[in-house]
């Protein structure tokens, strides 16, 4: 926090003791209990739990913004010294103009899509501050460049489906602060962007406040995220704050089994699946209508005791600047915290890696997938125009091991899915050759044979948009086993239980419907049902990422059990930097259809790296605040597949060309070569290697003392 | 040291339409003194203080319970608000000696800060005061020393150059014509990294420069 010395100082925003129900049939449901904290000026406070703790309707009842059910059953919120509970309406609208701002998750939701950018932005000092249109306008167009958007005048004449989602994200944030409010809610400002985006937003964030002075409350299931830009977090769940401290004092000392069980069950950039185990939390956060009786945490803590089902704990100082509601705060480690033996996955850590043998299960080379794009020339109108085509997947070769897991990452837009659906026929190929043991796959998915499309299945990353939701859950997974005719069929329902049980589902799943499931009960059942057919390669397209941390790791494990004990061959594609080290033993980094670098997992992620992986690791949102990461930011987003850059696809948006003679002329008229560096890890740069190889770390996490 | 460095951004603030005993509690318990009262937009209307507040008794008609109690809950801020028109305001880029003028020829305690009509914060007497304190470094630790030098052209640079040939950090300087006095200034220093008897023979080996006072200054504030 940075105040002035000898200064008086009120807090912004005080809430106290605050209560937030909703009104249902079956009576008043408290979603928000006994919630107390308070922000200073130039000061952010970052609120994390897992989904259905409360932490939006806290955001949205701090202005009172709560839908017509939703009311405000204790406490008070004193905002600059005034209350805001039971305000009229018309003096909440004119607080949210002027003094109040909020940034959503979703930028879209936030912009009005048939409107330019610029009567949207200027509506606000036009409405509000009676501003001339003229004068507005040069005001918006300053405040743009203050948040780095390039080219601001341009921006202001386009619509918001024009620009990209950072960008969009931008526009939000600088339509936020036009009006220099006091206090900046953040919902989720990053999830819906790119971890590079992401951290541009987040610097963003930290330098808006620093310059205006502005409070901030930032919401976030991202520890990462958290961690990278507040001064202060509060830890929720279900309904309540349990802790709350410094950010350094969270991450370092975490007080209250939850704030640890959070901690424990993130992948450390940087660990492999051979160095660490993730142990999430079992069980699920309780529905706000069915709470135990005593500690709220109870049922899923390690150390609940007799005393804590009694009755439920107070919030309480351990010290001045750190909060908890535990009992028994002062007695839990963190280091000396043992895994109960039923949360300890069954892999075996040392596989024989002498014996193995390498053997190719598929091979793609020189793959190209390419989608035709409507020539904007009038001749095309009649059929006479040159074709374009977007390049989405263009020249990408790799080979998978069998029982390995390739990951692939890279920015939005990269060609990561394309590829996948490529090799599982859901697109058609412009050129190459990809061949799955010994067996070409070049074509669709409908003209294969059954019994190839039995040995490659997809588990997606939606769970809902995948499952009918008519269906059952037996039915769901019967499915393929009828159609692939894996086991009899007077077995099927015993096979769908066996299935369920290794996905760690009971059997009485079997006639629930998708509806009656959580986020990761559905993708356990997608899992179970691509690997009914017991198939060779399993494509995973982002998995996890829908999910909450807690039960991220919980899929997480489970994946790595189910290779380990049907030898299953995975391809994972995942936009978390952290997630694909730990579960994959090599990953391929895309860039604009191209890959960049290829090569076992753990050199990936130490120098020497290709000047792109080193940008997306320096944007991963570590959560630990203690590390050090060096700050590479790229400018703009990925260019168009349509008319990718010439030479080095990535020369447009290097940070590393000067290392090269001539400012690295040479990047942008030719294709770089391929590094070897041994052991299958290439590197697609005109950089030697020697000078690759003395780049310093991204990322440096200090030895605990 | 400019205005919109020095000054608190998001004051609080009230409302025209607000009755005078909510500005009255406002101030009491936020404990301040000097309440701007913004329209939409934030934009600047009046200013209440404590002196507004002060209800003089011929405003009543008598000075009976229920007339007082009549009159007080009729009574808006914007009855008693110092009218814009009538207002000492000030802007960011201003300096802190402009802010200083005002407040001492208006006799105020606090100016509102304005950007086109837009109440942007408040900077008050204690702001000046942090400061001075800021100017003359004194919450850093270090040595303190007072010298009264000829005011003379290259005298003031003959004490920076003597100092920082040795190799010492000066943290923070101010200047000042003695008073009563004007063929003298009065400079004083922070020093830092040397000890007090390296610093006190460099000082007085200086010709025609003078030790007024020497003392170590520790952390006065937080």
């Amino acid at each position: 926090m940075t105040q002035k010395s000898g200064k008086m100082d009120q807090p912004v925003i005080k809430v106290e003791n605050l209560g937030i129900s909703y009104e249902t049939r079956t009576g008043d449901v408290e979603a928000v209990k006994d919630v107390t904290f308070d922000i200073h000026r130039g000061e952010t406070v970052g609120i994390v739990g897992e989904s259905g703790c409360g932490k939006s309707t806290l955001a949205y009842g701090m202005v009172n913004y709560l839908g017509r059910n939703g009311k405000i059953s204790k406490g008070d919120i004193i905002f600059q010294g005034q209350s805001l509970v039971g305000r009229t309406p018309e003096e909440l609208r004119q607080l949210r103009g002027n003094q109040i701002s909020m940034v959503y998750q979703d930028p879209m939701t936030s912009l009005n899509p048939v409107l330019r950018i610029g009567e949207q932005m200027t509506e606000v000092l036009t409405v509000h501050r009676g501003m001339a249109e003229k004068e507005a306008r040069k005001r918006c167009e300053e405040m743009l460049a203050k948040v780095n958007m390039p080219d601001p005048a341009r921006v202001l004449e386009r619509y918001p489906h024009q620009i990209s989602g950072g960008q969009q994200q931008r526009v939000v944030i600088a339509m936020a602060m036009l009006n220099n409010p006091a206090l900046l809610i953040m919902d989720e400002p990053t999830t819906a962007l790119d971890v590079t985006v992401e951290a541009a937003a987040l610097d963003l964030v930290n330098n808006l406040r620093r310059s205006f002075d502005t409070a901030i409350l930032l919401i976030s299931h991202n520890m990462g995220v958290i961690a990278r830009v507040s001064d202060r977090v509060g830890v929720m769940y279900a309904g309540e704050l349990v802790e709350m401290a410094s950010v350094k004092e969270i991450f370092a000392n975490p007080r209250h089994p939850y704030t640890q069980g959070l901690i424990r069950c993130l992948p450390k950039l940087g660990r492999s699946k051979e160095g660490s185990i993730l142990y999430p939390i079992r069980g699920r956060v309780p529905p706000p209508a069915n709470l135990p009786p005593g500690c709220l945490f109870e049922p899923r803590c390690d150390y609940a005791r007799d005393a804590c089902r009694q009755e439920r704990p107070a919030l309480r100082d351990l010290n001045p600047v750190h909060t908890t509601r535990c009992l028994f705060s002062e007695e839990i480690n963190a280091d000396e915290w043992t895994p109960p033996p039923d949360l300890v996955p069954i892999i075996d850590l040392n596989g024989d890696k002498a014996n193995e043998v390498v053997d190719t299960i598929l091979s793609v080379n020189n793959l190209q997938t390419y989608y035709s794009h409507p020539n904007s020339s009038p001749l095309s109108l009649i059929g006479l125009g040159e074709k374009e085509y977007v390049k989405a997947v263009d020249d990408v070769s790799f080979e998978v091991f069998r029982g390995k897991t390739l990951g692939v990452v890279g920015e939005s837009g990269c060609g990561k899915s394309t590829l996948i659906k490529t090799i599982i026929g859901l697109e058609s190929k412009t050129g190459g050759e990809a061949e799955f043991m010994g067996f070409d796959i070049g074509n669709r998915v409908r003209e294969r044979e059954l019994n190839l499309i039995r040995e490659l299945q997809m588990v997606f990353q939606n769970p809902d948009s995948t499952m009918n939701p008519t269906y059952s859950v037996g039915k769901q997974i019967e499915r393929p086993l009828r159609r692939f005719k894996t086991v009899p069929k007077e077995q099927v329902r015993d096979e769908v239980i066996r299935l369920l049980q290794a996905v760690k589902l009971d059997e009485f799943y079997y006639d629930r419907l998708p509806r009656q499931l959580s986020g990761g009960e559905k993708q356990r059942v997608g899992i179970a049902r691509a690997l009914a057919g017991r198939p060779d390669l399993v494509l995973c397209d982002e998995p996890v990422s829908a999910l909450d941390v807690s039960v991220q790791a919980a899929v997480i494990n489970l994946l790595l059990e189910i290779q380990k004990e049907f030898g299953t061959t995975m391809m994972f594609i995942a936009h978390d930097l952290s997630v694909v080290r730990f579960f994959s033993d090599y990953i391929a980094v895309m860039y604009l259809g191209q890959i960049a670098e290829i090569g076992p997992a753990e050199q990936i992620y130490a120098p020497p790296y290709h000047p792109y992986t080193e940008a997306l690791l320096s944007a991963v949102p570590v959560p630990d605040p203690s590390a050090e990461v060096k700050r590479i930011r790229l400018d703009g987003s990925v260019p168009s597949p349509l008319n990718p850059p010439s030479g080095c696809r990535f020369h447009t948006r290097c940070p590393r060309r000067d290392l090269l003679p001539d400012g690295g002329k040479i990047c942008e008229t030719e294709v770089p070569p391929w590094r070897e560096v041994g052991d299958g890890h290439r590197i697609f740069c005109h950089i030697p290697l020697e000078i690759l190889a003395q780049m310093e770390p991204v990322i440096h996490v200090p030895e605990p003392v | 040291m400019l205005v919109k460095d020095y000054m608190t951004r998001h004051p609080i603030m009230i409302g025209p339409e607000k009755r005078v005993v909510e500005a009255q509690q406002m101030m009491t318990e936020n404990r301040v003194r000097h309440l701007p009262v913004v329209g939409d937009g934030k934009k600047l209307l009046g200013v209440v203080n404590r002196e507004r507040l002060n209800i003089p008794p011929d405003k009543l008609g008598s000075l009976e319970v229920w007339e007082i109690t009549r009159y007080l809950a009729d009574l808006t801020v914007d009855k008693v608000m110092l009218k814009k028109g009538d207002l000492q305001v000030i802007a960011p880029n201003a300096t802190l000696e402009e802010a200083a003028e005002l407040m001492k020829q208006h006799k105020l305690n606090g100016l509102t800060v304005v950007e086109d009509d837009m109440v942007v914060g408040i900077i008050t007497q204690t702001d000046l005061f942090i400061e001075l304190q800021e100017l003359l470094g004194a919450t850093d630790p270090g040595w303190r020393v007072m010298m009264r030098i000829p005011a003379r052209k290259g005298e003031y640079a003959k004490l920076t150059t003597a100092i920082s040939d040795k190799g010492w950090s000066i943290m923070a300087m101010g200047s000042v014509r003695t008073p009563k006095d004007p063929d003298h200034w009065d400079m004083i220093l922070k020093v830092t990294d040397c000890t007090k008897d390296e610093l006190m023979t460099l000082l007085e080996s200086i010709e025609d420069h003078q030790v007024v006072d020497f003392r170590e200054t520790t952390v006065y504030s937080s």
